[in-house]
């Protein structure tokens, strides 16, 4: 239809024009769909990945022929999980309390200690550029470490028990307070900070009365996020030789008791779902 | 008389005031049932540093022989790390498209993938490799599976967000044009989400790396596991330098993926 | 003539229990313009996407060229969606691709399964699209990103896609709600003479009632799911006005006697 309708369209002219303007009748030639701009880095990244992963798994040597013959396994192990079985629970209610305290614990400290130093890591509170630069990589460097190797260098020089696990997490989250510390505190605008030293306020109350005050709901908005986090680490640090609940789980596991660690790892499971909600919830409502 | 003049709208005091009150509360409950006393970790303080100059400073070389071994254990992590992260990305595409109500094809399923999602994710990736070793033995195949299965799950609801704010809308016009579904994904899903769903996967990698370490720690090879031998084995000047070389890892990986994402956002 | 579309007694009850459509029937024959008033809530989007099964409704016959939507499925459901080309509100293309592209995708209902997949299009219908482009004015386009474009140029595409599928029925859903009142004037003047000139029967959800009154062949006024009004524009007196949107034509015209409640019965 579309043929004898168009032939009766005073455009229709304007378009053969065009049409031998563009070489042709235009029946011939392949007509290019794609953008005349677009991101070319994307099928190249994709090629790289595929490399990339690709030399990896040649380069893991895994044994997959064995692997997958075990696959059957799994099943029986899950199975023998879903068998919960209460009668340790006494030990999983404190270890799992325990290991909740210790999170928040360090959640807490870590706070106060990311303030101090976001303080000192920021670039508008003392306008100190080495201070900051300082800071900043010291901290990057300890971000870099994974959380259980901090614990257990703790674990050697503090001995068992709760300390080495709120000093070993206290590292990592501190440096993670520290870095998004001082972001928030840096996005305050420099005009609001010169207004105020113009009136001859010191630099510690300058911070105190309006960049910390300024920062206050993207702090706790990170202390909340931060919570999930901990939770999990502190979860798996008694799998590298810390307490708590990830001791139980690792513990009853290689003991073939797999029903006390069934519970332990639903508790676990409740838990960290339990703050994730919670946090949603948070953020829904003053965001 | 003069009144308390205040300084901030009211709703808001009342919101820091109550997480004051939470943080107090919580802390003081905390720190009781664990016994933890900041007071006995600063009396501590000697030991402290007794085992940071004595033992830990300064970093020390490992034997040369060694050397070798410790670099392919880096090189274990890396690939590790980048091999689980794109099998999982992979897979999670082909879930997520079945994890929304608006983009699936059976909009009354999205509910359980994306709850079968979030039961995986909750888990912490070193409890499902304890979970796996009993099962199919100690081995880096193990760590392999384990991380993928967090980054996985992780990938899932992360691509299924993306999904949700970016293409819901030209799915349904695709819909409406009667294409079928391979379509709608292919010329409406993965044009408008791909670069979104690779700076998660980029973000992804950044995260197994730290967790493939750990996952070598108990057992899944490469880099944790070489640092924990030598940990166990007292030798802590040498365990410095490891850590050291991890956070280099870790570093460079940051800096590369986050030069990456600028590219891709282009 | 024979009917395009008809709507028997159609309901549709979501699952949170809102009665979007109660017992609504009419009939469209070819070449109508008809515009679907009504207030916010009342059913317009519900009434449109009733038409091509985006949702389906839960009581009722919706006939399209004599085939009954509800009871298609899979591949014949396609058939019948790729009759019918609808235009949205927030445009709906696929921003990262180009607008050429956005165009063929209107031909996707009617190509196989993997050549679609790949988006290999057959030469005509990339000639097809270039012509439509030329008569929208977005020739110098086509090889943009649609994220480059106006608001006003995205429409034109999104106009372009629909006529692609050449469709015997065009919906709109508030084609103009998100526009300028000049690329809403251009708009609804491409929208009135396409659909002349191919013969395809339109129906149009609109907000503004001064330009349903302009362009429509035929007025359907909705009210809380069921339709009080069907018929030509002339016959819409202010009682029905009144009817339909619970307050006087007074308060919907801006700039009227009652001006300063205007807004709130536009928004409402």
């Amino acid at each position: 239809m579309s043929m004898e309708q168009t032939q009766a369209l005073p455009l229709e002219k304007r378009q053969k024009l065009l049409r031998t303007a563009h070489g042709g009748t235009g029946k011939r030639t392949r007509i290019p769909v794609k953008c005349r701009q677009r991101n070319r880095f994307i099928p190249r990244f994709l090629t790289g990945v595929v490399v990339l992963t690709a030399a990896s798994l040649l380069y893991l040597e895994i044994d997959w022929g064995k692997l997958i013959s075990r696959v059957p396994d799994i099943g029986g192990v899950f199975w023998q999980l879903g068998h919960l079985d209460f009668s340790n629970m006494d030990l999983i209610a404190s270890s799992l309390l325990e290991t909740v305290s210790i999170a928040v614990l360090s959640l807490l400290y870590s706070l106060l200690l990311g303030i101090v130093f976001g303080m000192l890591a920021a670039r508008n509170v003392f306008r100190l550029p080495w201070l900051s630069v300082l800071t900043q990589s010291f901290f990057t460097f300890l971000r870099a470490v994974p959380t259980p190797v901090w614990v257990l260098l703790m674990l050697v020089c503090l001995g068992m028990g709760a300390e080495a696990g709120v000093a070993g997490l206290c590292v990592h989250t501190t440096a993670f307070f520290t870095k998004s510390f001082a972001q928030s505190f840096e996005s305050i605008p420099d005009e609001t900070v010169e207004a105020l030293e113009a009136t001859g306020a010191s630099r510690l109350s300058i911070f105190f009365n309006a960049i910390l005050p300024a920062a206050l709901s993207q702090i706790v908005a990170w202390a909340g996020m931060r919570l999930e986090t901990n939770f999990s680490e502190c979860a798996i640090l008694g799998m590298v030789g810390a307490g708590g609940i990830g001791y139980v789980i690792s513990n009853s596991l290689q003991g073939y008791d797999y029903g006390t660690a069934g519970v332990a790892i639903l508790l676990v499971f409740l838990v960290a779902y339990l703050i994730e909600r919670m946090f949603v919830r948070i953020k829904k409502r003053f965001y | 008389m003069t009144k308390h003049i205040p300084l901030i709208a009211r709703d808001l005091k009342r919101l820091y005031t109550g997480f004051l009150i939470a943080a107090v509360v919580l802390f003081v409950i905390c720190s009781i049932l664990t016994e933890f006393n900041l007071m006995t970790l600063i009396a501590n303080g000697d030991a402290f540093w007794t085992f940071l100059t004595e033992d830990f400073l300064p970093p020390a070389l490992p034997r040369a022989s060694r050397i070798p071994n410790i670099l392919s254990s880096v090189l274990v992590t890396l690939a590790l790390a980048i091999s689980a992260t794109t099998v999982a990305a992979v897979l999670a595409f082909f879930v997520a498209l079945f994890g929304s109500e608006k983009v699936s094809p059976f909009p009354r399923f999205a509910k359980v993938v994306r709850g079968l999602a979030t039961f995986l994710r909750n888990i912490p990736a070193l409890v499902w490799a304890f979970i796996l070793f009993s099962s199919l033995g100690i081995g880096t195949g193990v760590g392999f599976v384990a991380l993928c299965i967090t980054s996985f799950a992780f990938m899932v609801r992360a691509f299924v967000e993306t999904m949700e704010d970016v293409s819901q809308d030209c799915v349904e016009s695709l819909q409406a044009v009667g294409a079928t579904f391979p379509q709608r994904v292919a010329q409406a899903i993965l044009p408008s989400c791909l670069s979104g769903f690779l700076s998660w996967y980029l973000y992804c990698v950044e995260v197994n790396i730290r967790a493939s370490t750990i996952v070598g720690m108990v057992g899944g090879g490469g880099v944790g596991m070489t640092l924990f031998s030598y940990i166990k084995s007292f030798r802590y000047d040498v365990a410095l330098t490891i850590i050291l070389l991890i956070a280099a890892m870790v570093i460079v990986v940051d800096q590369i993926t986050s030069k990456l994402r600028k590219e891709l956002q282009k | 003539m024979e009917p395009i579309l008809k709507f028997d007694n159609v309901s549709k009850q979501y699952p949170n229990g809102v009665h979007a459509l109660e017992g609504v029937s009419f009939t469209v024959t070819e070449g109508e313009f008809i515009s679907v008033i009504g207030p916010s809530g009342s059913g317009k989007s519900t009434l449109l996407r009733a038409i091509n099964r985006l949702i389906p409704i839960s009581g009722g016959t919706v006939w399209l060229d004599g085939h009954a939507v509800s009871c298609q499925r899979g591949a014949a459901l396609r058939q019948l969606r790729r009759k019918v080309g609808m235009i949205f509100q927030n445009y709906n293309l696929v921003y990262s691709l180009s607008v050429l592209q956005n165009v063929l995708h209107g031909r996707l209902g009617y190509m196989g399964g993997i050549k679609g997949v790949f988006g290999l299009y057959s030469e005509e219908d990339k000639q097809e699209a270039m012509d439509l482009l030329e008569e929208l004015w977005l020739e110098s386009f086509a090889y943009n990103r649609a994220s480059d474009l106006s608001g006003g140029q995205k429409q034109r595409v999104g106009i372009a896609r629909a006529i692609m599928q050449q469709p015997k029925l065009l919906l709109c859903d508030e084609p103009i709600a998100s526009l300028d009142p000049s690329s809403a004037k251009t708009i609804m003047d491409l929208l009135r003479d396409m659909a002349r000139r191919r013969n395809i029967a339109c129906i149009v959800n609109l907000h503004q009632l001064d330009v349903a009154l302009n362009y429509s062949s035929r007025i359907i006024g909705l009210s809380k799911g069921q339709v009080v009004f069907d018929g030509p524009p002339e016959l819409l007196d202010d009682g029905t006005i009144e009817r339909i949107y619970g307050t006087s034509r007074e308060n919907l015209m801006m700039g009227g006697r009652g001006s300063d409640q205007a807004y709130s019965a536009d928004c409402a």
